[in-house]
C-alpha cells in the first residue's frame, strides 16, 4: 500500500495526540511542531516513538540516519514534517525487510 | 487443576542480603513463602544482567537463542553501530506467548523488553526504558492506560521512566536526595501491586508476572547502607537514617508480598530474580587498558579526555565510532553494561583488523593477557574468566555476540571511560551484579521446606509452564526443577514436552541517536552499571 504523506501525517498526529493528553499539553501539534523544542521530547522518547511507527506501518524504518543527522544539525531539533517526510521516503521505497516472524527463527 | 500461576519478579535479588532481613523479622511473608515452599540459589546469565537476564528467565532459551546480550545490540558482525534493544528483538517466544498459544490470559507488569507490547491475550504494562510520557502507548490492550488511571494511586509519572527524577537521584545523590528516592521506589511498587489486584479482580489471568525494580536500583545506590558486612561504615546520622529508609522499602516490600499472596492462595508462586548483588571494590578501565596494550588507538586530537575519570562521558558512548582510529584498533569495549569485548575483523572497511586467520590466534593472546591484569594495590587479579563467545552462547545470534565475555573478580562491570590507571579502587564499595540470584517457589503442587541445589535461570520457564499445564517446549535449554514439585504432582500431571512454536509479533529496529544512547547510559548510570 503506498501512503500520502498527509496520511502519514494523520497517523503520526494521531500517535502525538494520544499521548499529549497525558502531559497535559495543550498547545497546537502539527507539521512545524518541533519535537524537542516544543514537545520537550527526550531522544529517548523519540526512539519509543519510533518503534510505535515501525509497528504501525509494519515496516523497519532506517532512523539511525534519521538520527545520526539530527546529532549533526547546529540547531539539534525535528519538525514533525521532517520526521513525516523521511517515513513517507522508506514507507513507499522500503529498504528494510519487513519483519514480522510468524516463528522463531531457529523454528522454535 | 487450576491454572493459576504469580510470578514474583525481584530485580536484583540476592539471599544475602534477604537472609539476613529475614533473620531479624524484617520480612515475614518471604520467610513464610519459603518455608512454605522450596528455594535455591538461581544462577544468572553471563553476563549477568537484567536484558539477558530476564528475557531467558521468560524464555527458557539462552541470549544466543533470543538474541539479547545486553541493553545494546549490533545491527550486523561488521557494523560498528551498536542500538537499544526493544521487544522486537526479542526471537523466542516467552511466557505470555506459550500461554496465548493454548488460549490462557497473561498479566505481564514492569518487565523488560516488553515494548511495543506482544499482541496477547491479556494485560502488558511494559517496564524499563518506557518514558512515563509514553506509557500509553506501551500499555496493551489499548484502553488499559485510561483504565488505570481511575486508580486513586496511579501516577505514570512515578511508575515508568522519568529521567528527571532518574537524574536528580543520579546527579543529586546528595544526603537529601537518598530518603526520597528511596520513597518514590516505595510508591512505585505499591502502585503496580494495586494495578496487579485492580487486573486480578476484574479480569483475572491464568499467569501473572509482576517485577519490582527498586531492589535492582536500591542495592546499586545504596549497597552500603544495605550489606551487613558494612554496617560499621554506617557512622553519621544521616547514614543510619538512611540504612532505615532502606530497610523501610525491604519491608514495604514484603507487605506487598504478603498482599499478593492473600490474593493468590491457591496459586503457585514463584519468586525470581535476574541476578544477584555484591560489592564491587574496584574499577577496571578496559578501553584504556587496550590502548596501553597497543590493540586501540583513538583518532588523533580525539582521544577522550582523561580528566576525572569516575564521572560518566555522557557524550562518549558513541566515541567507538567516531571517535576511535579504526587504522590502528583491533579490539575495543563499545557498552558499559555487558562487560563485553569486541575484536575488529579485517574487511574492507576495516584493513588492519583482525584477518580471519589470525583471529583464534588473537582472541586466545588477548584473552590470556585479560586475566594478567592485577590489582597495583593488592597484586590480586582482576579478572577472573575470559570467555570466548561460542563457549557462552549458542543459537542464530552468536554472531552478534560479544567476541569476549570477562568476568571481574569482584563480580563488577568494567568501565568503558579513560583513565591513566587501568586499575583503581572503589573509595566505597558499590552494589553490583553476582551470577548468583533467587528462586523461590510455593503452591499447591510445590514441596514445603525443600532447599534445592542451585538452578539455572533457564529452568524456571519449564516450572511455570509445567505449573500452568501447559507443553514445555522441546527446544528450552533448562530443565524442569523437579525437586521442586511434589511427587504425586509429577505422577498425576506428568510433564509434556512437545515442539511448540508461537507467532512472534512486531517489526522493529530501535535504533538510538547518540543523544538517546546518551540517556539510556545516563540510566545505566543511575543504576549503578556505569562509572
Amino acid at each position: 500500500m503506498t501512503y500520502t504523506r498527509d496520511q502519514i501525517l494523520a497517523e503520526v498526529l494521531e500517535l502525538l495526540n494520544s499521548v499529549a493528553q497525558d502531559w497535559e499539553f495543550e498547545g497546537p501539534v502539527g507539521a512545524h511542531t518541533r519535537l524537542f523544542a516544543d514537545l520537550a521530547f527526550e531522544s529517548l522518547e523519540l526512539v519509543i516513538l519510533g518503534a510505535k511507527i515501525q509497528e504501525r506501518f509494519n515496516q523497519v524504518f532506517p532512523f539511525p540516519e534519521l538520527f545520526a543527522e539530527i546529532g549533526q544539525r547546529q540547531v539539534r531539533d525535528l519538525t514533525i514534517g521532517e520526521w513525516v517526510a523521511f517515513i513517507e521516503r522508506h514507507l513507499n521505497q522500503p529498504v528494510g525487510a519487513v519483519a514480522v516472524p510468524t516463528r522463531a527463527p531457529e523454528g522454535v | 487443576m487450576t491454572r493459576d500461576v504469580l510470578l514474583i519478579g525481584l530485580d536484583g535479588a540476592t539471599f544475602d542480603i534477604l537472609d539476613p532481613l529475614m533473620e531479624e523479622g524484617a520480612m515475614p511473608a518471604l520467610r513464610e513463602l519459603i518455608d512454605a515452599g522450596a528455594r535455591a540459589t538461581l544462577r544468572s546469565t553471563v553476563p549477568a544482567l537484567t536484558p539477558p537476564a530476564w528475557t531467558s528467565l521468560v524464555t527458557g532459551r539462552g541470549p544466543g537463542a533470543h538474541g539479547i546480550f545486553d541493553f545494546f545490540r549490533k545491527d550486523d558482525e561488521a557494523s560498528p553501530l551498536f542500538r537499544f534493544l526493544t521487544s522486537q528483538d526479542v526471537a523466542s517466544p516467552a511466557m505470555w506467548s506459550y500461554a496465548n498459544n493454548e488460549q490462557l490470559q497473561s498479566t505481564v507488569l514492569n518487565f523488560p523488553l516488553t515494548f511495543p507490547a506482544p499482541k496477547v491475550s491479556g494485560h502488558i504494562l511494559p517496564g524499563g526504558f518506557m518514558p512515563w510520557r509514553q506509557l500509553r502507548l506501551g500499555c496493551h490492550p489499548e484502553g488499559l492506560f485510561d483504565r488505570l488511571r481511575a486508580l486513586p494511586s496511579f501516577n505514570p509519572r512515578e511508575l515508568a521512566l522519568d529521567m528527571t527524577q532518574e537524574a536528580k537521584a543520579i546527579e543529586g545523590c546528595s544526603a537529601d536526595e537518598y530518603e526520597p528516592w528511596v520513597d518514590m521506589h516505595i510508591r512505585r511498587e505499591r502502585q503496580w501491586v494495586d494495578i496487579v489486584q485492580y487486573l486480578r479482580k476484574t479480569e483475572p489471568s491464568a499467569f501473572t508476572a509482576l517485577m519490582f525494580d527498586g531492589t535492582d536500583k536500591i542495592q546499586h545506590l545504596c549497597w552500603r547502607f544495605i550489606d551487613p558486612a558494612l554496617r560499621e561504615t554506617l557512622a553519621s546520622p544521616w547514614d543510619r537514617r538512611v540504612r532505615d529508609k532502606v530497610r523501610e522499602y525491604y519491608s514495604r516490600l514484603d507487605t506487598l508480598i504478603a498482599e499478593l499472596r492473600e490474593s493468590f492462595a491457591d496459586a503457585t508462586i514463584v519468586v525470581a530474580s535476574d541476578h544477584g548483588f555484591g560489592p564491587q571494590v574496584r574499577t577496571f578501565y578496559v578501553n584504556s587498558w587496550l590502548e596501553r596494550m597497543g590493540l586501540l588507538a583513538w583518532r588523533e586530537g580525539q582521544a577522550p579526555a582523561s580528566g576525572d575519570a569516575t564521572k560518566l562521558g555522557l557524550d562518549q558512548l558513541a566515541r567507538h565510532v567516531y571517535q576511535i582510529d579504526w587504522s590502528r584498533t583491533r579490539a575495543f569495549a563499545p557498552m558499559p553494561s555487558g562487560n563485553g569485548v569486541h575484536i575488529v575483523k579485517a574487511d574492507q572497511a576495516h584493513p588492519h583488523g583482525v584477518p580471519a586467520g589470525e583471529y583464534r590466534a588473537f582472541r586466545d593472546d588477548l584473552a590470556a593477557r585479560l586475566l594478567e591484569v592485577r590489582d597495583p594495590e593488592t597484586n590480586e587479579p582482576v579478572v577472573l574468566r575470559v570467555s570466548p563467545r561460542e563457549a557462552l552462547f549458542s543459537g542464530p545470534h552468536l554472531s552478534l555476540a560479544p567476541d569476549l565475555t570477562l568476568e571481574l573478580h569482584d563480580g563488577g562491570l568494567f568501565s568503558i571511560l579513560s583513565s591513566s590507571e587501568s586499575v583503581r579502587r572503589r573509595p566505597l564499595p558499590t552494589g553490583t551484579h553476582r551470577p548468583e540470584g533467587i528462586f523461590i517457589a510455593a503452591g499447591p503442587e510445590i514441596r514445603r521446606g525443600v532447599r534445592l541445589e542451585p538452578l539455572s535461570i533457564l529452568d524456571v520457564a519449564p516450572l511455570l509452564l509445567h505449573q500452568l499445564g501447559l507443553p514445555i517446549p522441546a527446544v528450552l535449554e533448562g530443565h524442569l526443577p523437579v525437586g521442586a514439585v511434589e511427587p504425586q504432582a509429577l505422577t498425576s500431571r506428568p510433564p509434556r514436552y512437545d515442539d511448540i512454536s508461537p507467532a512472534l509479533t512486531g517489526v522493529g529496529d530501535a535504533a538510538l541517536d547518540p543523544e538517546a544512547e546518551a540517556e539510556i547510559l545516563e540510566r545505566l548510570q543511575a543504576l549503578g552499571y556505569v562509572e
